[in-house]
């Protein structure tokens, strides 16, 4: 079996044609139930987000499959498969689990560490095994990728710092003021920049938002468009400054609104209780000198900038942590991965022992029939024998299981074969059933996605 | 020597908040908070055999003393840590601990004590001053702390301490609770020794020491300037808008003279604080 992926991202295709190839749209049950179908994979699972959609599949034939799922995509969206073809990737087996694990670290987002991807992992997984379409590799991929995705999160900072101007004002004014509930921001200037910025702090949990502008009607409109804000008039923004704890001023004003002298005289009126200044105006509507005084914390634009910009660079620097949990937890699944090769000749190991035993047991019926409580001898036969069986076939089943380059297991896997002639064995056994082999380990509740 | 094992697990704490602090790791974070505690446990074990060999709890000369200062120093610098889910402040309580614990446990404890200071008052009077340097002493790296990570903000240098240590709002609220938990027992500690020393002269009146209790003596006036300072910045710092950083810078004031009284007075200057 083999792990296949199948997709494009903001590194293949335009956003024009990444919009067109969204399988959200159409449900992920939908598509994995079409997937499904289809017949030529026998797990399967669909990742779909703004800047990704991608199917990972387990099959047994990888040309056959990959062809398959580039028509599935074209197909399922109605798009041309000229047009999408030139723009799919496709990546085999362990490069395909990195692919995976470097996703859910958010090694490969637009955004590097952006914290949203591992949860849509998540989710895709959610909905595959939800519609049981998943089986135990795709199964034991996404669970390794979930701790992959945690491991970054908690042992690197790739993740850290806030890359977004509005992240940025945020977690700012929560490393000055602690928590935001229960804090005050005054929105000076009632645009749409001041009413983003307003709306961005105001899912952070702040208590009260007053907009001021020079026209009351423009501070109501803005403060009805924000929600649960007040509109204060002109003249009262001394008051309001005096109350609050974050500004942010936003006005199309030529010269600073708010100068030092302002400010100092603001601040003796607040006892010089800490005050957050965001000027993203442009010309300033703070005079930069008001930053001097004690407790003022002034930043503009291009501070917030600066900050998101170093943010950036200081997750750059983190992602070689993040591809060593990788490439860590990649030499894992794949471990595993290749103990799975071994398992076919375990079942078929088993299964030839199990007929042996059948046999014998049917052939020597006779003797415990003649004894005075048969049913009873049979039955203690029947244990004793399949203890035996057990306990000898332990150890070569755990020495299959832990072996570990792909190469000595089919070494093995050949030995055993010849040695135990489990070829013919199995041949009489299966009959026209087909895939008996591997049902015992796929649980019969997955066979829809076959 | 006994007190050899306490500074080996502090200075293993040490190192693992050193790391926590550098690397970020949260597994070192807790490894930390462990050896910290393992630190505290082992310390509170020599205290207690100490007590259990004196018959009283060791804190009559300098040696002693500041071993059980360095040893409340880590009871409340962990409550601190547990109550508030922060670590980044360790690495700068450690150095403290270990530096004040060398003294303990390089200079050999002898502890007698005479029998005028066997009463209640006395106990008192130490445990209440010790715990109280204590809080001054957390105070102090939580100002420290404080105007770190002030001046990364003020500046526009986010970086090391920003990501690492609490909020100004919460590193204030940390420091203005110490400060005022310290000013409480500074103040029982200040009376209850007033009218110990009161009772010790009555008591006897041939030691040259209980005589000499007075403001003139430099232990008893550096600690009523202390009391000073911390009661300006109990009752009126905020008041005129002394928050934030000049508390914080206050506190550190605060502690320093604390640090003067405790060590250096104790063993050099003082002529009737010495027993």
């Amino acid at each position: 079996m083999h792990l296949l992926l199948v997709g494009i991202s903001h590194k293949t295709a335009p956003v024009e044609l990444r919009e067109r190839v969204d399988f959200q749209v159409h449900g992920l049950a939908r598509t994995l139930a079409a997937l499904a179908a289809r017949g030529s994979t026998r797990e399967a699972v669909v990742l779909s987000t703004c800047n990704r959609a991608e199917l990972y599949v387990a099959c047994d034939d990888v040309a056959a499959t990959r062809a398959d799922l580039v028509s599935f995509v074209g197909e399922f969206n109605g798009i041309d498969r000229p047009t999408v073809a030139p723009h799919v990737y496709d990546i085999v087996d362990l490069d395909a689990a990195r692919h995976l694990f470097r996703v859910a670290a958010g090694l490969d987002s637009l955004v590097v560490g952006e914290p949203q991807i591992l949860g849509q992992v998540k989710q895709a997984h959610t909905a595959a095994h939800d519609v049981q379409v998943v089986g135990p590799v795709l199964n034991r991929l996404f669970h390794s990728s979930f701790a992959v995705g945690k491991r970054v999160r908690t042992e690197t900072s790739l993740g850290a710092g806030a890359v977004s101007i509005g992240f940025a004002a945020a977690s700012l004014a929560r490393k000055i003021f602690g928590d935001l509930r229960g804090r005050t921001v005054v929105v000076i200037g009632a645009g749409e920049m001041g009413k983003l910025t307003a709306r961005h702090m105001k899912s952070q949990g702040v208590h009260q938002i007053i907009i001021v502008s020079r026209t009351m009607a423009h501070a109501a409109r803005t403060a009805e468009a924000i929600g649960g804000a007040t509109a204060a008039p002109w003249d009262e923004m001394d008051a309001a400054l005096s109350g609050g704890d974050i500004v942010i001023t936003a006005t199309g004003a030529a010269a600073p609104i708010l100068t030092k002298a302002r400010v100092e005289a603001i601040m003796r009126s607040r006892r010089n209780r800490p005050l957050f200044i965001i000027d993203i105006a442009l010309p300033r509507d703070v005079e930069p000198a008001a930053g001097e005084i004690e407790q003022v914390f002034l930043y503009n634009i291009d501070d917030l900038q600066a900050t998101v910009r170093e943010n950036l660079a200081r997750r750059g620097s983190e992602v070689a942590r993040a591809e060593a949990i990788v490439t860590e937890e990649l030499d894992r699944f794949g471990a595993w991965l290749r103990s799975r090769g071994a398992v076919p000749t375990i079942v078929a190991l088993r299964q030839h022992c199990e007929n042996i035993r059948r046999a014998e047991l049917e052939r020597l019926d006779y003797k415990l029939a003649s004894l005075p409580q048969a049913d009873e001898a049979r039955a203690r036969v029947d244990e004793i024998t399949r203890l035996i069986m057990e306990k000898l076939l332990l150890a070569p089943t755990e020495q299959l299981k832990s072996l570990g380059d792909a190469e000595t297991v089919g070494a093995y896997s050949e030995a055993l074969t010849r040695l135990f002639r489990l070829g013919d064995d199995d041949e009489q056994e299966r009959g026209e059933g087909g895939d008996r082999r591997i049902a015992p380990f796929t649980r019969s509740k997955h066979r829809g996605s076959r | 020597m006994l007190n050899l094992g306490p500074l080996a697990l502090y200075g293993a704490a040490l190192v693992a908040y050193i790391w926590h602090f550098v690397r970020r790791s949260a597994s070192a974070g807790r490894a930390a908070t462990t050896v910290l505690v393992f630190a505290a446990l082992s310390h509170t074990f020599v205290i207690g055999m100490q007590t259990v060999e004196y018959g009283h709890v060791p804190m009559a000369g300098p040696t002693s003393y500041i071993s059980t200062f360095v040893w409340l120093l880590a009871l409340a610098y962990l409550y601190t840590e547990m109550t508030s889910d922060e670590r980044g402040m360790g690495i700068f309580i450690l150095p403290l601990l270990v530096a004040l614990q060398v003294i303990p446990a390089s200079v050999p404890g002898v502890e007698s004590r005479s029998a005028v200071l066997e009463g209640p008052l006395f106990g008192i009077h130490v445990s209440s001053l010790l715990f109280a340097y204590a809080s001054f002493a957390l105070a102090c790296v939580i100002g420290i702390t404080y105007v770190l990570l002030f001046k990364e903000i003020k500046a526009k240098h986010l970086g090391v301490f920003y990501a690492r240590l609490p909020s100004l709002q919460v590193l204030d609220r940390m420091n203005q609770r110490a400060i005022a938990i310290g000013w409480v027992f500074l103040t029982i500690g200040m009376v209850v020794g007033v009218v110990w020393a009161a009772q010790a002269r009555a008591y006897d009146p041939a030691t040259p020491q209980f005589q000499a209790m007075s403001l003139e003596d430099p232990k008893i006036f550096v600690a009523l300037v202390c009391w000073a300072v911390y009661s300006f910045e109990v009752f009126a710092a905020r008041r005129i808008g002394w928050g934030g950083r000049r508390a914080a810078y206050l506190s550190a004031v605060g502690f320093a003279i604390v640090l003067l009284n405790f060590v250096p007075i104790s063993y050099f200057v003082t002529n009737s604080h010495k027993f």
